[in-house]
Parts: structure tokens; sequence; C-alpha cells
């Protein structure tokens, strides 16, 4: 009956009811946006590993995050290929460069990738298949999100790189991530001509992938025996723990958003309030005469909640396809991947209903001064 | 307030009525409703003006706090924050030229100098800024005021401002730049900005030692900054200097460093459209949500309405009142969600270490941004009162 009533009143005046909808669906997109962005300031920090083959990877002791992660020393991965359980052992090397061949005269810096691109260590398949091309010297890909200052990527373009003169021998697609505004990868050796004094001996990531059915905690455990001191084994969900816990906490980004998602509940609740709220106003008579033929308090209450959650839950379907078309709009725009995910939809799902139950909640105050003696 | 309340002559009598505040005010509920409402989508908006605000104030304060009219960097830099040395000699080329009262070092680097937490040894890269202690380059009075503890060997200033796993936050004690041993002499608050956690000051001597240490080159200096000598004509003094330096070397005023760099940060950072689209979201928002006040409001007072154009009030006449009283709930939740907003810049600020700072332009932006938003929604519920028929309502 509660329930039925409730529909009756939210279908009784269609156009409040629209209104209503249109404010619970803006308040959810707007929690939408704000946890799409928290999450993908973290995601944009996973991205080189989102796109890595391992299971293991073998960082220095003094890794701080992907782009701060520190060197250990060739011999250690070398030690630690040599395992019954290892299959596969890369080497990953990061150096910045100047790219001598900027927009306007500028030299932005370049984030430079040195590894084996026939090891399959990275996912794009158009890094393995243009390895040949790498295999020249002074040769490098660039990825193809690289920002419009450095100019033309076009394939055969020759680059000042620091002192070396580099040929773009073609693009390939992972993203730049917070690795710098332009990104490119070459060989190993490439990489040792580029940065001398640096040589190949010093390593910044090392991927390790197991053999299969080898359980990754129990070999990481093994290995940091084997590798010694100085350097470190993450599991991937350990990694995605530390990288994911680094973005939202010792930056500004958790708090940014953290607060805009806090801020956007509310602004929900009171959407949701006022308009529960005034709908109770209006049917106060209606209400009284209810209270006056029997029904308690507590049914009333039920039936404000089930028009609060009714409204949630009917704002909340446009407001997820909505989110999904914006999210790809700032993805446009911004590069950082915003993506939905069932998470995201649990998530503010639950929000939502919370903000239907919160404004419910204060709506309801008004019904108790819902006295049949008053109104009538 | 500039608004010229709608009044109701009052028939023999010699006060008029403000309509618009007293229906405002006669239910003192429904305002309270109805300005948190509107403050909350009100403070959605604050806090994403002022967090855009706080991205770029905190690229910018570093540039705002030279101590220069006039800087000479590396044509080629794209952003200040980047490795782009120029010769030491361009400074005594400067000096020569007429209008030059001095034409000083700065020495900095942002890849290169790793910092030790006093507190647990850990080690993380840093910004450091070296100097000449007796040619200031910051505007900061403790900066200043510690130049003379930076001539001795191996001490520097740290910010403390700086994000707290580096251990900044004291005022002495020792730790360690690249492996070598320095003393802290004292602490300035500058914050950290997207590209460096903390801040390290000290002379050109010891960041020349430090700067050893980790890449074995000559430290090279990034910056000239020139001051004018009193009268001297900026801009001629700009054009001989372009003049009398290497065509690779950039002249420009402080105010155009800090304008290319917010360019610079406008074009490829995305904080511009993510708090761009907070910002609508809340203005919609506020829309929606001063509707349904305003909507309701004119609903209750339908009869009245109606008993006014019954006894000769203007269709006009009763549109001010409807727009007014739309305006002075905006107000109503503006109020109230600015004050908040100030205490929230402050906690945020301080938690995030984010120059959060209200300003004259985030509030009329704001002030602007809700009068509209309830305006508009004004305009499209009046309709009903424009239609009332007095012989309806009764």
């Amino acid at each position: 009956m509660t329930i039925a009533l409730a529909w009756k009143i939210l279908t009784h005046d269609k156009g409040r009811t629209l209104l209503a909808l249109l404010g619970m669906f803006m308040a959810i997109l707007l929690v939408f946006i704000q946890l799409g962005l928290f999450f993908a300031v973290p995601l944009g920090g996973m991205l080189l590993y989102d796109n890595m083959r391992f299971d293991l990877l073998l960082v220095s002791s003094h890794y701080e995050y992907q782009a701060q992660p520190g060197v250990f020393s060739l011999s250690q991965l070398a030690a630690a290929r040599a395992s019954p359980d290892v299959a596969e052992a890369t080497p990953i090397y990061f150096g910045f460069a100047k790219w001598k061949g900027g927009v306007g005269g500028s030299w932005p810096d370049l984030f430079v990738i040195g590894i084996d691109p026939a090891s399959g260590a990275l996912t794009p398949d158009s890094i393995a298949t243009q390895s040949d091309a790498l295999a020249r010297p002074d040769t490098m890909l660039v990825d193809s999100t690289t920002r419009p200052i450095f100019g033309s990527l076009a394939t055969s373009r020759l680059v000042q790189i620091d002192d070396r003169n580099e040929t773009i021998v073609g693009q390939y697609l992972l993203g730049t991530g917070f690795m710098g505004l332009g990104v490119a990868l070459v060989d190993e050796a490439n990489f040792a001509r580029l940065f001398p004094r640096r040589g190949l001996g010093q390593v910044n990531l090392g991927a390790i992938r197991l053999k299969p059915g080898v359980n990754p905690d129990r070999a990481a455990a093994d290995l940091q025996k084997t590798i010694g001191p100085g350097a470190q084994l993450f599991t991937r969900a350990k990694l995605a723990g530390r990288e994911t816990s680094y973005w939202t906490t010792r930056t500004s980004v958790g708090l940014i958003f953290g607060s805009g998602l806090l801020i956007s509940i509310v602004v929900g609740i009171m959407v949701v309030y006022q308009i529960v709220s005034t709908q109770v106003t209006r049917q106060l008579p209606q209400f009284a005469t209810l209270k006056a033929i029997g029904y308690g308090d507590g049914a009333l209450a039920v039936t404000v909640a089930a028009m609060s959650v009714m409204i949630a839950v009917a704002g909340f379907a446009p407001a997820v396809g909505a989110a999904v078309g914006l999210y790809g709009a700032i993805r446009q725009k911004t590069l950082l991947p915003v993506t939905m995910s069932a998470g995201h939809v649990a998530a503010v799902l639950a929000a939502a209903l919370v903000m239907a139950a919160v404004s419910a909640l204060l709506a309801v105050g008004g019904l108790r001064r819902a006295d049949p003696a008053d109104v009538f | 307030m500039a608004i010229a309340f709608s009044t109701l002559a009052r028939r023999g009598g010699s006060r008029p009525v403000p309509l618009a505040w007293r229906s405002l005010t006669a239910n003192k509920r429904r305002l309270l409703r109805s300005s948190a409402g509107i403050g909350f989508a009100v403070l959605l908006m604050l806090m994403q003006l002022g967090f855009e605000g706080a991205f770029f104030n905190a690229s910018l304060q570093v540039l705002r706090a030279l101590d220069a009219d006039i800087v000479l960097q590396s044509t080629h830099k794209y952003q200040f924050a980047t490795e782009d040395p120029i010769p030491t000699s361009v400074l005594a080329s400067a000096s020569a030229v007429a209008g030059v009262a001095s034409a000083r070092p700065l020495y900095a680097d942002w890849f290169g100098l790793f910092w030790k937490d006093p507190d647990d040894g850990k080690v993380y890269l840093v910004r450091g800024f070296g100097f000449d202690p007796d040619k200031p380059v910051f505007l900061f009075p403790e900066i200043n005021a510690g130049r003379a503890l930076l001539k001795q060997q191996d001490t520097v200033l740290v910010d403390r401002r700086a994000r707290r796993f580096l251990g900044m936050d004291r005022t002495g004690g020792q730790s360690e730049l690249n492996g070598t041993k320095v003393a802290i002499v004292g602490n300035f608050a500058l914050g950290p900005d997207f590209t460096s956690d903390g801040t390290v000051v000290m002379s050109a001597a010891t960041f020349a030692a430090a700067m050893h240490g980790a890449a074995g080159n000559p430290p090279g200096m990034e910056a000239g900054l020139i001051k004018l000598s009193p009268g001297a004509d900026r801009a001629m003094v700009l054009a001989a200097l372009k003049k009398s330096v290497p065509a690779e070397i950039a002249v420009m005023t402080k105010a155009q460093l800090i304008e290319k760099e917010r360019a610079f940060q406008a074009d490829v950072s995305s904080a511009g459209p993510i708090f761009a689209i907070g910002t609508i979201v809340g203005f919609v928002v506020g829309m929606l949500i001063s509707y349904q006040i305003i909507f309701t409001e004119v609903s209750d007072q339908l009869p009245q309405y109606a008993t006014l154009k019954a006894i000769g009030y203007p269709t006009v006449y009763l549109l001010r009142v409807v727009l007014e009283q739309a305006a002075l709930n905006g107000i109503s939740g503006w109020v109230p969600a600015w004050l908040l907003s100030l205490g929230l810049y402050r906690l945020i600020g301080q938690i995030a270490l984010l120059p959060m700072r209200m300003s004259v332009e985030i509030s009329l932006v704001s002030l602007a941004l809700t009068l509209s938003m309830c305006l508009i929604s004004a305009a499209i519920a009046v309709g009903r009162v424009i239609r009332t028929d007095p012989a309806a309502v009764f």
C-alpha cells in the first residue's frame, strides 16, 4: 500500500517528478565525475604497468613510484632469471633527454624507455612488429599520444635528442601517463648510445614472467633470497596497491577529488530532500487524512522513503549512460584514463541510495507535523 | 545590496512594503531549507574554482617570489621547471646595459637533487635553488634573513610547507643532499607544486658541491635576474638587453615569464577542463534546486499574486517581485557558502599543502554564477504567475 501510494504521488504530478529525476540525475552524474577523476589519477600512474607483461616486478629498494623507481644492478636480474621458476626476465631502462625540435624552438623533455622490443614485455603489438627498424642505430618509436609541443611525429623525421640525431621509425600507442609530455621507446643498444655515462648495468625495472603454475607470492619470497640486498620484488597486486596509495595519499589528488565527491553527495541529498519535502508539504492534508483513518507514522515514513528511492533509482539509470559519454569526453580532453567499471556503478548506486535515505529521513521530520486536527 | 525592492505602496500609509523580502522571510524553515540547498550548490562551485586557482597558484608562486624586473633564460625553455642552463657570461653583458641596476644568477635543479628525510633516512627528489648570498634573488623575507647563515658551506634553508614525508617542517638539525651532510639553518613557506614535493635553498657554492655529487656536471645557471635602476625605462632596457645578449637567450619581464608559465600549464595540464566540468555541474544542480524552490513559492503564493493582479497591480510588477525573490534566495545561499568556503579553503590548503586562496575574482565569478542560476530558473518558473487568472484562483 505504502509503495503504491509513493508511486501514485510521483505519477500524479509528472512535471514535478520529472524535475526531481533531473535533479537526481545531475547529482549522480556529479558523483560519477568526481569518482572517475579520483580513480583516473592512480590509473594514469599505473598505465605502463597495465601495458606490461609480468608476474613479478624487480625494482630498487629505493623505489618510490613508477616515474621515480631508482636503480638496481643488471646482475641481480640475471640471478633472478637463473631461477627454475622464472620463464623470462626483461630489463627496462628509463631516461630523460631533451627533444631539441619542439614547436617554436622549445626543447621539451622526452621520457625515453629502453627495452628489447622483441621481448614482448610491453603489450602493444606495434612495438614487437617494429623491432627490426629499432635495431638500426639511432632510431626510436614515439608514443602517438606525445603532446603537440614536440612537433611532427612523422616516420623518418630526424630529431636531435640530447647530443644525438635520432630518426623516428614509427609510432606505438601506450599513453604517456605521468611519465612526461612525450615518450619515446628505443632498444637497449640505442639507449646505451643515448645515455653513454649511464650504460646498461643499472636497471630501473625488471619484468619477470614466471613459468606456468608457479605461485607469484611464493616465487617472490624465494627470489628475494637469490637477488640479494638493494632490490625488491612486487607481485602485480602489491604493486597496484602501492602505486594507488602513492597517488591518492602522497599527492593532493585524493583530497581534491575526495572532497569533491563528498560535496557532490551532500548536494545530491539537498536536491532530493528539496523535492521530497515539497511533496510532503503539498500532500500534508492527504497524509493527515491517512493518519486520521489509522495509518501510523511508520507507514507514512515508508511512503516517503519509497518516493526517495524511486527518484534515486530512476535518476540513476540515465546518469550511468550520460557518465559513460562524459567519461569519453574527459578522456579525449585530458588524456586521463577515466573509465567506467562495475565497481564505479555499484559504488555510485550505493551513494545514490544513501542520498535518498538521508533526504527521506530529513523530509519525514515534516510529516510528524501532519496532525489531522490541525489540517482541517 | 544593490537591489531596489519592488514595494507595495501602502494605501494611505507612509512606509512601503518590501514584498520580495517579506515573502522570503515569511517562512523561516523554508528559508533555511532553500539557502541550504542553493548554498551547497554554490559551495561546490566555490571549491572547484578554488582548486583551479590553487593549481595555477602552486605552479606560479615560485616565479612570483623572484626578486626581478626582467628575467633572462634559455629560449629553449618550454616551462620554468626544466634544465636548460645559460652561460653566466650573459650577466656581465646585461650589467653593462644602461638602466640595469643588477644582474644576478639563479641556479636551479628539479631532477638531480636528492634529499634525505632526517627522520627515517629515506631519499626523495626535491627542487633546489642556489644563489649568491650577497645577491638576493627571492622576495621571501625569511630567505633573505637567512642569507648570512647560508654563506657557511653546506647549509640550507628548507620549505616548511613541503610534503610532510620529506621531514622539512623543522628549524634546525641535519640532513643530506645528494649524500653530502648539510645543516638546516632556517625555513620558509613555499609549498609543493605538481613537479616538486619540496624545495631547498642554498648558496651557489653549496649547490655546486651537491650537484657535482649527483651528476658530475658543473651546475648551470637557469636564469639571470635583472633589477632596473630607479627611473629606468623598462621598454628601453628590455630592447637594449635583447641586443646585447646572444640570440638563444630569451629576455622577458617577470610578468611575461609568469604569463608564459600560466599558458603552458593551461595548455598541457587538465586542470582547466576538469574543474570547469565541476563548476558547470554545480551550476546546473543549483539551477534545478532554485527552480524547485521558486516554483514552490510561486505556487503557494498564487492566490496572493492573483489578489494583487485583481486589485490592479500589473504583471510586470509581479515579475519583478519573483525575480527579486530569486535573487534574494541566491544571495541567502551564496553568503553562507562563501563564508564556509573560507574555512574549507584554509583546512584543505593546510592538509593538502595547496595554495587555496579566496580572491576577488573567485568571489565575483561565484556570485555572478549564483545570481544567474537563480534568475534563469526564476524566469522559467515565473510563467505560472503571468498566466494567473484571478477568477480561476478563487
